[in-house]
């Protein structure tokens, strides 16, 4: 086969050329990323006329009707909220927690393998399990946090609209604390002894230990876990679709599921799109600027 | 590392297991709800030890009689919670859509970990970005896009965007797995005359089964609880068990305890693929940025 193959042909095949290599590889991105991403571009400047039938070109109107869209500016700060805040929570349980079993005790690998479960469920099914939980009359989380006091009988956590966010938050970081410990936990396991030894002669305290030693050696581990979490808390929709559907008021809409609602709840095919992608633009800054400062590689 | 005392050994010790065991408790409590009859499920106190287990959930869901259902009520095939070819749908998208990923990706790592051309950095960085988009901003073209050709509620349809999704992530995995073996290794053999396909195929691929095989299971693992993709691009002819289980909400209240059974099997093969990784684990959640 190969020796009636022109040389040429069998240099690319055989030879040094990455080409045949990555050629399904970007076949694929090319076909199912890029055409995706240009296509909605193009939707962003039309919309569905319902009396038409057809999607017909308007111009900006997408992109400016953004401006005077109060519900898209809800949306925007509840993802930066949910973004921020479960980002901070995260980190600072998940470094607690991996603190605490950066341990050789018997029975300690045990409890790491525990913390692993809660990664492989559907975000979905996890939702679902909160929402069971959180349930105003016969939820076991409401029975707790009623019986504690911290939360009124008539007010259920998820159809109130000062509590509903935090209570989808729970299920997040139930869900991916222990994404953060597991990280955290290899990163602390790999670290030298000796500055830990040299600062123990010097009668350092734990925390200026943690503070002067542990920190600055764990900036790539932890640079990373925030890379990787953050995108994907940026694009929160899975927990809040079947937990509040965005409700109540907006009070737990974020940019991908109001997207996704304007989309195909309220056939707005330009404007999901139009929303779609400022997701898409603003994650893609945040994410660039955090790898150029923090200088991660791959 | 610290030498510590005995009072505070045991203090870690102590918090380490009630921390775990507060992750470990809603799992605990959704398993205990897919045994439980429904009458059980509404209880007030909930009950957290004492119920009186059953299997009936459970013969709703996948249509197999343990005899816990009295005879008239057996629906195999028929009943409205049997849910056992949505498994089937869920398997199937799984299994083919981690193949095609590995297939393309050990491909692509290969050459990304082992040879030099210009802008080699540049596509790292492109196939990582592809990782940032937003499922969403994929989701609604991809259904006008799907309507056209075809794929629409299709398994092929979504064993594609499923193995998409995993591409970056098994891409920059194998390239780290890849990157592990030794070039003079490759080197040495194409000095023997062996070609790159040759040694990719003979030494660097059995070389690396152990990374390759980690990859397929995170590739598996995503496919199985991704839930936007499905939501969007099927209807009728498939569905996956993330999606499927918000059926379990009717009009007349939520049949938890099918759902929480449908849940649990869903959980189990994950939990033990999940358990048979756990030493590359952390490199696949860090797209093998961070070794452990």
């Amino acid at each position: 086969m190969t020796a009636v193959l022109p040389k040429r042909i069998k240099d690319i095949l055989l030879g040094d050329s990455p080409v045949p290599w990555l050629a399904p590889l970007v076949t694929m991105l090319v076909v199912f990323t890029i055409y995706p991403l240009v296509y909605n571009i193009w939707l962003s400047f039309h919309e569905y006329a319902p009396f038409k039938r057809r999607l017909v070109y308007v111009g900006w109107d997408n992109w400016s009707a953004l401006v005077n869209d109060t519900r898209f500016w809800d949306a925007l700060s509840v993802t930066f909220t949910y973004f921020f805040v479960l980002l901070a929570i995260q980190v600072v349980l998940g470094m607690l927690i991996a603190l605490l079993l950066d341990s050789d005790e018997p029975g300690f690998g045990i409890l790491r393998g525990l913390l692993t479960l809660t990664l492989v469920i559907p975000p979905a099914i996890t939702g679902m399990m909160f929402l069971l939980m959180e349930d105003p009359a016969f939820g076991v989380l409401t029975y707790v946090l009623n019986g504690l006091g911290i939360l009124s009988p008539d007010a259920p956590i998820l159809a109130t609209s000062s509590t509903a966010l935090a209570g989808v938050m729970l299920a997040d970081i139930w869900q991916w604390t222990p994404f953060m410990v597991l990280i955290f936990l290899a990163g602390l396991r790999s670290l030298p002894t000796e500055p830990y030894e040299a600062a123990m002669l010097d009668g350092a305290s734990s925390f200026q230990v943690f503070r002067k030693i542990t920190l600055p050696m764990m900036s790539k581990v932890i640079a990373v876990a925030v890379l990787i979490r953050g995108i994907d808390l940026f694009r929160a929709f899975d927990y809040m679709f079947v937990m509040t559907s965005g409700g109540p008021g907006t009070s737990t809409y974020t940019l991908s599921l109001y997207a996704w609602q304007q989309t195909f709840s309220f056939v707005k095919w330009g404007y999901g799109a139009t929303l779609s992608l400022v997701g898409l633009v603003l994650i893609m800054i945040i994410a660039n600027i955090f790898i150029y400062v923090s200088k991660v590689r791959w | 590392m610290i030498v510590e005392n005995k009072t505070r050994r045991r203090l870690r010790i102590v918090v380490a297991w009630f921390v775990t065991a507060l992750f470990v408790f809603p799992l605990y409590f959704w398993t205990t709800t897919a045994f439980k009859e429904a009458k059980e499920i509404f209880n007030v106190p909930p009950s957290i030890w004492s119920f009186s287990p059953t299997l009936r959930n459970f013969e709703e869901v996948f249509g197999i009689s343990f005899g816990f259902l009295r005879q008239q009520e057996v629906l195999p095939g028929g009943g409205n919670f049997y849910m056992a070819p949505r498994l089937w749908d869920s398997i199937i998208v799984a299994l083919f859509s981690t193949a095609l990923a590995i297939i393309i990706s050990t491909l692509a790592a290969y050459s990304l970990s082992r040879m030099n051309f210009r802008g080699r950095h540049h596509f790292v960085s492109w196939v990582l970005s592809t990782r940032m988009m937003p499922p969403v901003a994929v989701a609604i073209p991809m259904f006008f896009i799907y309507k056209d050709i075809g794929l629409m509620d299709t398994h092929l349809g979504i064993i594609i965007i499923h193995a998409l999704m995993n591409l970056p992530l098994a891409v920059l995995l194998l390239k780290s797995f890849f990157d592990d073996i030794p070039q003079e290794i490759d080197e040495s053999a194409i000095v023997d005359g062996a070609s790159r396909w040759l040694i990719f195929r003979r030494i660097v691929l059995p070389m690396a089964m152990g990374g390759v095989a980690a990859t397929a299971v995170l590739c598996f693992i995503f496919s199985w609880t991704e839930f936007i993709f499905v939501l969007t691009l099927t209807q009728t002819g498939l569905k996956t068990v993330p999606v499927v289980s918000s059926s379990f909400v009717t009009s007349t209240g939520t049949a938890w305890g099918n759902m929480a059974a449908l849940g649990v099997a869903a959980m189990l093969p994950a939990f033990v693929f999940i358990l048979l990784v756990q030493k590359q684990l952390v490199r696949g959640l860090t797209l093998g940025s961070l070794k452990q």
